[in-house]
């Protein structure tokens, strides 16, 4: 198949995504980046489980029905071997996926599988956690490594949780805002990395 | 599924193509993956993920009706047995099996209605009741025995689930297979 080999890890567009070749993004289609992302090697993203039903129908009148599955803010960072799914429920009687919304400056640490309603902007992931399906995660929440999200938890802004249940453990003091920051993270990775500033 | 492009990866698949019985009406994704030199079955109404993983080396692997094998789960992984029995996996009706979750091989039984958590792990030889819930980085060990209707907790906590939902539960996971069946394109025709 490759008559040429292949020019760098990651494909770079012209948003400032970079996404790794070896990623698997099934249904790319449905799923949005909103630039500056970094998608890593072995990241699995599911556009394909779309909503089935429209909230609203009638309202909406002849407006195209929206279709996207996974929608990602900027510099917002994969790592590697994390999965990001839509959650599923049954609404109504019938089973439907909703789409899975995750704000800016969200880091998503390695092993991580994440089926939340939505998440906030400056949220860090740690590595090997599970977000249960539904969640709700608001801005500014840290989840340490190992912890299980219940489905359809709700963490408020600013709040660190861990543990299996994940249970509130402190919060984020203040001042502490500028290491949820992902930009120099973001130059750290990609066809010409640079490294990162002591 | 218009703009189909090749990936210039080479194919996951890799090692032998088991035999399989599928039943006509499963929904197998393209990019799972099946291997092995034992028979591999799946009864009907089945749903196996994408780059679900599928390994019939250590024995013959048996998914139940109505089951759901999600991305990146692993059924049949070699333990650290290693041994080659009949039966390496049986799955009964109504079996989730989350995202990254690996039962191991040799003689593993998963009882009717059982959820296996994301990232959870079963030993060889364990035996799963019916209608448990293994919640998320759950490691149960090898040869095992779970009664029915335990929760087990990834901190090593067990109680049981006396909410007698396993009806509706079964009601609901049939819907969630309707809605997978159109949604993720069935490619049976590649394993056989």
């Amino acid at each position: 198949m490759s008559r040429r080999p292949p020019r760098g890890e990651y494909i770079e567009t012209d948003t400032g995504n970079k996404v790794a070749r070896k990623a698997t993004l099934v249904g790319t289609q449905n799923i949005m980046l909103g630039g500056k992302t970094v998608i890593m090697p072995d990241v699995m993203i599911r556009g394909d489980l779309i909503r089935t039903i429209q909230p609203s129908s009638q309202s909406t009148g002849g407006a195209p029905p929206s279709t996207t599955a996974v929608s990602i803010g900027r510099y917002c960072f994969l790592s590697r071997g994390c999965c990001l799914r839509p959650p599923g429920r049954l609404y109504k009687g019938v089973f439907t996926y909703m789409t899975l919304r995750i704000g800016d400056h969200v880091f998503v640490g390695p092993g991580s599988v994440v089926q939340a309603a939505s998440i906030g902007s400056h949220v860090h992931i740690g590595a090997k956690v599970s977000v249960g399906e539904l969640a709700i995660i608001k801005d500014y929440v840290r989840i340490l490594d190992g912890t299980v999200v219940p489905p359809n938890m709700v963490i408020p802004s600013f709040s660190i949780v861990a543990g299996q249940p994940a249970r509130l453990i402190g919060e984020v003091p203040e001042g502490g805002h500028e290491a949820f920051e992902l930009r120099n993270l973001y130059k750290t990775v990609g066809n010409n990395p640079q490294p990162a500033p002591s | 599924m218009s703009s189909k492009r090749h990936s210039i990866l080479p194919p996951v698949s890799s090692g032998p193509k088991p035999p399989v019985h599928f039943s006509s009406s499963i929904t197998i994704a393209d990019s799972a993956v099946l291997t092995g030199t034992h028979p591999i079955a799946i009864h009907s109404e089945s749903v196996v993920h994408p780059r679900a993983r599928l390994d019939s080396l250590a024995g013959r692997l048996t998914v139940g009706r109505r089951c759901v094998v999600h991305e990146r789960a692993t059924l049949g992984a070699i333990g650290t047995s290693g041994r080659i029995t009949e039966a390496a996996v049986t799955l009964g009706d109504y079996v989730v099996v989350e995202v990254g979750a690996a039962i191991e091989a040799g003689e593993t039984v998963i009882g009717e209605g059982t959820v296996v958590g994301v990232g959870a792990r079963v030993g060889a030889g364990a035996v799963i009741g019916k209608h448990c819930t293994l919640t998320p980085h759950t490691e149960i060990a090898a040869g095992e025995v779970v009664p029915d209707f335990t929760v087990v907790f990834s901190n090593g906590m067990r109680r049981t689930d006396k909410r007698g939902v396993a009806e509706l539960k079964n009601k609901g996971l049939a819907r969630q297979i309707d809605v997978l069946r159109r949604m993720i394109p069935s490619n049976p025709a590649k394993f056989a």
